[in-house]
């Protein structure tokens, strides 16, 4: 029996054939091949030379006198005015009321786009019935829904986080039917086979295989949900990193705008890492190979 | 028919719509396998030996016709008729051990569970040492392991396998062959599988159903009985008798005219 379950062993015994045994002397492993992998370190060195060369073309052309530093500041600027506002302006309440908008609206588009996402993606009738209306209310910009909340629900959170609701849920919706969808059929027949009811399957079985497609998904939505809060709050707040922009441009302080920005893009990836973090913790089975 | 322990087939037909025309898939198919013995549908590509073991498993509807499996009316899938699949069906988010547990405990089969069933099962098909390991750590016969405890430990009246080890490679599919001959001869399960491989279905079968296509008949059914005289998972005694070797050459003729009435 041990002979039999050696058969993993000798799978991997291939050699690729190395660059220099080549005979026409190229390196096969060239700069540019195709479908390369390559070494953590050298990716994070690659990543941060991106970076570098950002930060150095953004500081040489604030040097250039093409614009008044005043509207054009250079990282050093910007970066002292992030210190300023956190330290001296009481900017992290805003950012506090940001997340909280955030992560508000994020959690009831969860709860709203997860049952009818799981749903439409088992049940074709499930989706008939509600993919021509969702799919439809996907194309009509939130935005453009800003005057009637504005009338409906004031200028509060309510209206913010509605927004910023609309903005996402219906993309969700359809994306996590579209997650639900891709579960194999022979899986669904098997859990069958072996005696599972319809409640059993959706759950130990379409839900189960979907989950990590799910947070991935969701991952990729929050990015959204960061532009509509940016826009709900630039449009009526007294809070949140919007409304600290806009009232920074009231005064011209361009680099309190751009110390905005550059906090939305630090969050952003922030909950970015944070979700990948959560799949790689709960969903170790898909390490080597999707299955 | 027969009315015993066991699988019944009577008068299965399926048909099905394409381009405004009706085609007949299987045509008026009546079989049976006793109870604790090993079928196999044997037949060309296209003479729908899988439709009609998923329509025994409840997976599809015949058009006309009926299945008892132990005198009951198979109507929908149910646990007494567990499936092997040939595609990877280990669910690839639980551990080997949880995989085989899955059936007792969507089943709520406590007892089953605490007497140990999973690990006989694991121990059964020789992956005690991978228990704990993810479907995505284990090879592909592995996998197809883990498919037969699963199903087994679930304790079905009837095993069905739709060409089980067609994904493997020579030499892990013959160790399968004899892995799941051991279990179910020690766990005398009524094992249904679908091969298109003659050497496969001889060696498995106690009775072998060849199917002719266009539209899937049944055409012949073969007793591989002589294996009897020949020691056991003897592969080497198997290929040189000649029985096997006249049965094989009778099989490829049946095949042969098939591609005849094809082309």
């Amino acid at each position: 029996m041990t002979a039999k379950l050696s058969e993993t062993a000798t799978r991997h015994t291939m050699i690729p054939k190395t660059a220099t045994e080549a005979p026409s002397g190229k390196r096969s492993d060239h700069w540019f091949d195709f479908n390369q992998t390559i070494p953590g370190a050298q990716r994070f060195m690659l990543g941060t030379v991106g970076w570098l060369a950002f930060l150095l073309f953004w500081q040489v052309t604030s040097q250039l006198e093409f614009a008044p530093d005043r509207l054009y500041p250079g990282p050093a600027a910007v970066f002292s005015s992030l210190q300023e506002l956190f330290l001296e302006k009481g900017f992290f309440s805003d950012v506090v009321s940001s997340v909280t908008r955030i992560v508000i609206s994020f959690g009831i588009a969860i709860l709203i786009a997860l049952p009818l996402g799981l749903l439409m993606g088992s049940f074709a009738r499930v989706d008939s019935l509600l993919n021509p209306l969702l799919g439809a209310w996907r194309y009509l910009p939130a935005p453009a829904f800003i005057p009637l909340l504005l009338m409906w629900l004031g200028t509060g959170d309510t209206q913010k986080i509605t927004l910023l609701l609309m903005g996402v849920v219906f993309f969700l919706v359809i994306m996590l039917a579209d997650v639900t969808r891709q579960t194999p059929r022979v899986l669904i027949e098997t859990a069958k086979t072996l005696g599972g009811g319809r409640r059993i399957i959706l759950w130990t079985v379409l839900f189960r295989h979907s989950l990590p497609g799910y947070v991935d998904t969701c991952r990729q939505m929050l990015a959204v949900s960061w532009t509509y809060l940016v826009i709900a709050e630039i449009v009526a707040a007294t809070d949140g990193i919007g409304a600290m922009m806009m009232r920074a441009k009231r005064f011209v302080h361009v680099d309190d705008i751009m110390a905005g920005i550059v906090t939305i893009g630090v969050l952003g990836l922030l909950f970015d890492i944070l979700f990948r973090l959560v799949y790689r913790k709960c969903f170790p089975y898909l390490g080597r190979e999707q299955s | 028919m027969l009315s015993a322990r066991g699988l019944s087939v009577s008068g299965i037909s399926k048909s099905f719509q394409s381009g405004g025309r009706t085609i007949l898939a299987l045509d008026d198919i009546s079989l049976s396998l006793p109870a604790g013995k090993v079928g196999v549908l044997l037949g060309p590509s296209g003479c729908g030996k899988s439709t009609l073991l998923r329509m025994i498993a409840g997976l599809e509807t015949p058009s006309g016709g009926g299945i008892t499996l132990n005198d009951r009316a198979v109507y929908r899938p149910a646990r007494d008729r567990g499936m092997v699949f040939q595609d990877y069906t280990s669910f690839p988010w639980l551990t080997v051990r949880d995989n085989v547990a899955y059936g007792l405990k969507i089943n709520g089969d406590s007892s089953a569970l605490n007497e140990g069933t999973v690990d006989h099962f694991i121990r059964a098909v020789g992956l005690d040492k991978f228990a704990d390991a993810y479907p995505h750590q284990l090879s592909g016969g592995m996998r197809q392991r883990v498919a037969i405890a699963r199903t087994l430990a679930n304790y079905p009246d009837l095993l069905l396998m739709d060409e089980p080890f067609g994904a493997l490679d020579p030499e892990t599919r013959w160790q399968m062959q004899d892995l799941l001959l051991s279990v179910v001869r020690k766990e005398r399960t009524t094992v249904m599988a679908v091969s298109h491989d003659i050497e496969e279905a001889l060696y498995l079968g106690d009775v072998v159903f060849f199917l002719s296509r266009h539209p899937g008949r049944l055409k012949e059914t073969l007793y591989p009985d002589f294996k009897a005289g020949l020691p056991e998972n003897d592969r080497e005694a198997f290929l040189q008798s000649d029985d096997y070797r006249r049965l094989d050459l009778h099989i490829r003729r049946l095949m042969r005219d098939e591609g005849r009435d094809a082309a």
